[in-house]
């Protein structure tokens, strides 16, 4: 029923929307307003896929991210500014009460501009370094593009992102043609910590590196990050699912980047640039749109012959049959389809009181499961055990939405008449049998004594010698 | 119609028929009276269950009425020992509950509608009307003497040894339990008398009773075979005892295996055994009294015996070796601590925690006996001097329930029927002998002084002096002053029931400046707060005393409560509460512990808050984790627990100290936040909480809840999240020295 409830108002909000899962209200924080002008391909599309644009200066009076508590703004996209603080609306924690308030935000940075303060301390706290004095360029000698980037090197050439690891489906580089770079003009590359949320999009090739432009010309010697370390393009996912994503470079999403059809490689191929698609599979993964999971229901029940048929009953009893059965889609664009676990990942069941009783890998289900949702289940005998137990699902990958689900039953022990009946366990047949013969005995001896008359000479006898 | 009217009077009085109807008077008169001294708490506060058991007991019996007996049988609690839940119906005695269910039923069959509250509280002063009923048939047993027995109604209606575990609103086990012992020792003194079988099946049938309402069962089980033992010793074995003791152990064991808390005990654990034994040696002399009777022969005879003892020693052995082999439970620890007042201290300091498994301090026997307390041993010397069956009963009873009640303080309770009824048979005694209007002629004076002498020994004083009785002064001059020390004794009950045990511990009371009543409500402030502002499932951690209260009061799921059948659970909790926040924190995640519940009594100078018990917890958390908690750690180098400035660090950055002093300088200004319950000046600067945001606090800060934080959003740790949201900068990872954690994957 709630997820009747949930689906028709998810309907009702595609039906006014059609874009993000989580709204459409989008703001662009720019130096100037007609800066907008450099990013209208790029911003065309987004308002193209239904995004309400607002556009902001970091001084304008009206500028807020909360109104009355509330959020104003579902998604936040930062360009270069080159004001050094970004004022009193947007401090670092009023950006990480967005994030925690569920707001979205891209943040494009940029060699030339240095990183405002705020942004800063805010990527700070979220286990990002930006170079030293904010300002850094990333440079590679052995990939970058001949034709614009021909003495300074700073436009580089990378292939199009493949999967960070084998169980992860490839969101941001699939489908890419086989020749096609993605080309990152003069970016800014950023070292992540080890936070488990970050995942890098993009890394730097092997030979590049990081270095101040303005301090360094001449001799880099305390160099900041080199190789894979720096990081080109970097996401963020909270663990309420609230996304940022870093892009090191904002030119990328300028309109002559984004649509510039060819680049020379160093080895003088000329190639295509991925970097329209590629901007626009970013934005869409930052604002929701792309690796979005939903759990459509979940439903447990006693799976015994004879047993109640109640949907998610609130308690068990201990080594009953219970199935799980879990309803997931997956969001593209403006459509939900069935989720399908990638291949070489595996979609856990966890059994637990304090500590997993069973960690179980859920099968899909095709009968229960849709176009646009797929089913997993599994059926297993509940431990031996009494205790308030969770059914978790604790899926978090990267690039897909956490799905973290926790259904309490209690299990409770063998009622006093759920054992077997005394007649029906073989080992106490003898004891059985003996209270027989002691009934039978006692009757029969009551018998005897009540129809047999004493004599009556002895009785004295007896009675003097007591 | 020409006789005097005094004289009517007296003939009245001398009728059969009029003594027994006054005696029903006075009894029922008596019942009453013990039933209105018990309602002090009713009138001062209001009709509440009472301190912390109750609060269960209470609950339980709400389960029981509102789903019936079966599923209250089989009940699985769900709400309390997160998340390990307890098997609430096969670990309690249920007569409490399943009696005020009875009288809730039938009450409501009768179309008398009455909340199951007001059962519960008034079922403790109820029961009291019936054990002083039980003690006047006890008594009757003892003596033949008529005063006597009303005399231990009495006593037993008024005295605060038993009063302190049923005033109104103490909805304890002991609640009915006292009246099921009284009783059930009535019983058996008549199946013993009559060596009647009826009596024993019904002496089995109120231990049956008695087993399932209170663990204090095993007094019985232990004393009726340790009575027929000292009674064989003596050389009384009958029939009447083989009979009696018999019917009652077969019957009365059946029925004790009946309710799941016990089942198997009986023929498992030492506690029962000695029942057992005595069981099968009355077999053996039964059976060798038939073979003497057969065949006679004095060598024979002296040869059986020694084959008797024969028996009984290889039976003992066999006891000991079957104990050490484990096939028999060893005795618990409780047990243990009835030997050795030191053991738990030692070894269960869960058990030695509980103030009421203390020794007995000597003051407090004159505190709940009063005079009985003088009169008890002369009552005991009274039942040597006729030394039938039933007095040797009082005597081993007198003797292990003083050894008992000198060992742990609630074992007060079972001492008190037995001095009221050696009390009241010494008090008859001398009333008796001095009430006694008419003077013996003088010519049967030495005559009927021999006489009485051999025939009816009574206390020597009152016996042999027969001069001392003609005199009518010293008649009165005896009479007069028991009679001002009677109305002592029942000054002094009702002074202490109103003072000392009328309080419901839920409620606090203290008097305003102009010497009015204040009541100090925090705790239910506390309990109606988190039943109002909080998830029903939203999962309470405090110590163990307040688990049943939260239970009960705020209907919220605990960790542990006063249950306490889980020591590792308690230790865990023990460690939450006494480890640093970043030990503590994956704890309470693990346990899913939304909210923390601390006692501080700080502020208003209360005694039993949490920093006062918080040694327990470090105790009992060493026990199980001795590397990680250790108790020498909270104490300063001199030996001294502060709280103050001096304080050692691991008190300080304990979770419960934290959570005790949190924001409690802002009270008062700078500098100068006094602990008023241990007289501390704390420090300038309060402690910090990053793990936890502080809920509620009560009134007068007796109560304070903090709420546990979720993870942290963005992964962060909560110390360095907490600072970010105090305005500290995180230090640039850049300055930092050293090499860079490079990222892997």
């Amino acid at each position: 029923m709630r997820s009747l409830f949930s689906l028709f108002v998810f309907l009702f909000a595609v039906s006014v929307s059609a874009v993000s899962t989580t709204g459409n209200r989008l703001l662009a924080i720019l130096d100037d307003v007609a800066d907008k002008e450099n990013y209208s391909k790029f911003l065309g599309d987004l308002a193209s896929r239904g995004f309400e644009l607002t556009f902001e200066t970091p001084k304008s009076e009206t500028l807020a991210l909360f109104h009355l508590g509330e959020r104003k703004y579902d998604h936040v996209i930062f360009f270069p500014t080159k004001t050094k603080g970004l004022g009193p609306n947007l401090t670092p924690n009023i950006l990480v009460q967005f994030l925690n308030a569920n707001g979205n935000v891209l943040v494009t940075l940029s060699s030339g501009v240095v990183a405002p303060n705020s942004l800063v301390s805010f990527l700070a706290e979220l286990d990002i370094q930006l170079p030293v004095d904010r300002t850094g360029l990333v440079v590679d000698h052995f990939n970058y593009d001949t034709a614009s980037a021909a003495d300074l090197h700073d436009v580089l050439l990378l292939p199009p992102p493949t999967a960070v690891r084998s169980d992860i489906k490839n969101l941001f580089g699939a489908g890419a043609p086989a020749d096609s770079v993605v080309a990152f003009p003069r970016g800014v590359g950023a070292a992540l910590g080890a936070s488990e949320l970050l995942t890098p999009i993009v890394r730097a090739p092997r030979t590049a590196y990081s270095y101040n432009p303005k301090e360094q010309a001449e001799v880099v010697d305390d160099l900041f990050g080199a190789g894979e370390q720096l990081s080109l393009v970097s996401s963020f996912q909270a663990l309420n699912s609230a996304r940022l994503v870093l892009l090191g470079s904002a030119e990328l999403l300028q309109d002559k980047w984004l649509d510039e059809a060819e680049v020379t490689k160093v080895d003088g191929k000329k190639a295509k640039t991925f970097n329209r698609e590629f901007a626009k599979r970013l934005s869409a993964w930052a604002f929701q749109e792309l690796g979005v999971l939903r759990v459509n229901w979940i439903e447990h029940r006693l799976d015994e012959a004879g047993g109640s048929n109640e949907t998610n009953p609130k308690i068990y009893r201990i080594k009953n049959k219970v199935s799980y059965t879990i309803s997931l889609s997956e969001y593209a664009y403006d459509t939900w389809s069935a989720f399908n676990v990638p291949t070489n990942d595996v979609l856990q069941l966890e059994f637990s009181m304090l500590s997993p009783f069973h960690r179980l890998p859920l099968s899909f289900d095709k009968t229960r499961s849709t176009k646009d949702a797929a089913a997993y289940t599994t059926t297993f005998v509940l431990p031996d055990q009494h205790g308030i137990f969770n059914f978790k699902i604790n899926y978090k990958r990267p690039f897909l939405s956490n799905v973290e689900e926790k259904n309490t039953v209690s299990v409770r022990h063998m009622a006093h008449n759920e054992w077997p009946r005394s007649f029906a366990i073989s080992g106490a047949w003898p004891w059985i049998a003996g209270i027989a013969v002691t009934v039978t005995g006692w009757i029969g001896f009551c018998a005897l004594w009540l129809y047999s008359a004493p004599p009556t000479d002895k009785k004295k006898q007896t009675k003097k010698t007591q | 119609m020409s006789a005097d009217p005094l004289d009517t009077l007296a003939t009245i009085g001398k009728g059969k028929s009029t003594r027994s109807a006054l005696r029903v008077v006075i009894l029922a008169l008596i019942a009453a009276a013990s039933i209105a001294s018990r309602l002090f708490s009713v009138i001062r506060f209001e009709s509440i269950i009472h301190e912390f058991d109750p609060w269960f007991n209470f609950r339980a019996t709400k389960y029981l009425v509102a789903n019936g007996f079966y599923s209250f049988w089989d009940w699985f609690d769900d709400r309390t020992w997160h998340p390990l839940g307890r098997v609430t119906g096969g670990t309690l005695y249920p007569g409490l509950m399943v009696t005020s269910g009875a009288i809730w039923h039938a009450l409501r069959a009768l179309t008398i509608p009455v909340d199951i509250r007001n059962v519960c509280v008034l079922l403790a002063p109820a029961f009291s009307g019936l054990t002083a009923i039980a003690a006047y048939l006890l008594t009757n047993e003892m003596t033949t003497s008529n005063s006597a027995g009303l005399l231990a109604a009495l006593f037993m209606g008024i005295a605060p040894g038993y009063i302190s575990r049923s005033v109104a609103g103490s909805y304890d086990n002991e609640a009915i339990a006292i009246f099921l012992l009284v009783f059930t020792f009535f019983l058996w003194i008549k199946a013993l008398k009559q060596g009647s079988m009826l009596w024993g099946a019904l002496c089995a049938l109120f231990y049956g009773y008695m087993v399932a309402s209170w663990g204090g069962y095993a007094f019985i089980t232990c004393l009726l075979p340790l009575h027929s033992f000292v009674l064989i010793c003596m050389g009384r074995y009958s029939t009447r005892l083989y009979v009696a003791y018999t019917t009652w152990y077969a019957l009365g064991t059946l029925a004790s295996m009946q309710i799941p808390f016990v089942g198997f005990l009986p023929v498992k654990t030492s506690e029962h055994m000695p029942a057992l034994g005595i069981f099968g040696f009355l077999q053996l002399l039964a059976f060798l009294d038939y073979v003497r009777s057969a065949i006679p022969s004095r060598q024979f005879q002296s040869f059986l015996w020694i084959f008797a003892g024969g028996i009984f020693t290889i039976g003992l052995a066999g006891l000991v070796v079957a104990t050490s082999a484990g096939i028999i439970a060893p005795w618990s620890g409780r047990f243990y601590s009835l030997w050795d007042t030191g053991y738990a201290k030692i070894h269960i300091p869960i058990i030695a925690s509980v103030s009421e498994h203390q020794p007995t301090a000597w003051p407090a026997f004159f505190f709940d006996l009063n005079m009985l307390v003088f009169l008890f041993p002369v009552g005991v010397y009274l039942c040597f001097q006729e030394l039938a069956d039933e007095h040797v009963f009082i005597i081993v009873y007198a003797v292990f329930g003083s050894y008992f009640a000198g060992v742990m303080v609630r074992l007060m309770l079972t001492l008190t029927p037995v001095v009221c009824v050696a009390a009241a048979i010494a008090i008859s005694t001398l009333l008796d002998t001095y009430l006694d209007t008419k003077t013996p002629p003088e010519d049967q004076q030495s005559a009927e002084g021999s006489e009485k002498k051999s025939a009816k020994p009574g206390l020597k004083s009152a016996s042999k002096p027969v001069v001392g009785v003609y005199s009518i002064w010293s008649k009165g001059l005896m009479v007069g002053s028991f009679s001002i020390y009677l109305l002592i004794f029942v000054l002094h009950c009702t002074w202490v029931t109103s003072n000392a045990y009328s309080s419901p511990s839920v409620v606090l009371a203290s008097r305003m400046p102009d010497g009015s009543q204040h009541i100090i409500d925090d705790y239910r402030e506390a309990y109606q707060w988190l039943r109002q502002n909080t998830k029903e499932d939203a999962k309470i951690m405090s110590w163990w005393d307040y688990g049943y209260q939260i239970g009960g009061m705020a209907d919220r799921p605990t960790l542990v409560d006063n249950n306490t059948w889980n020591n590792t659970h308690i230790a865990t909790v023990g460690k939450a509460m006494s480890s640093r926040e970043e030990v503590s924190y994956p704890i309470m995640r693990q346990h899913e512990v939304d909210y923390v519940l601390v006692v501080f009594g700080g502020l208003l100078g209360y005694s039993g808050d949490d920093i006062n018990k918080f040694l327990w917890m470090v105790r009992i958390a060493e026990g199980i984790w001795p590397d990680e908690v250790n108790e020498r750690s909270f104490f300063t180098p001199r030996g001294e627990y502060r709280v103050d400035g001096e304080a050692t660090e691991t008190m300080k950055n304990s979770l419960m100290y934290k959570m005790s002093y949190y924001n409690f300088n802002n009270l008062f200004p700078p500098g100068q936040a006094v602990d008023r319950m241990r007289q501390a000046r704390l420090p300038e600067v309060g402690p910090t909480l990053s793990t936890m945001e502080e809920a509620f606090t009560s009134e007068n800060w007796i109560i304070r809840i903090y709420k546990v934080k979720d993870l942290d959003n963005l992964g962060r740790d909560h110390i360095s999240a907490a600072a970010f949201d105090r305005g500290q900068k995180k230090r640039k990872a850049t300055k930092k020295r050293g090499p860079r954690v490079l990222r892997v994957e």
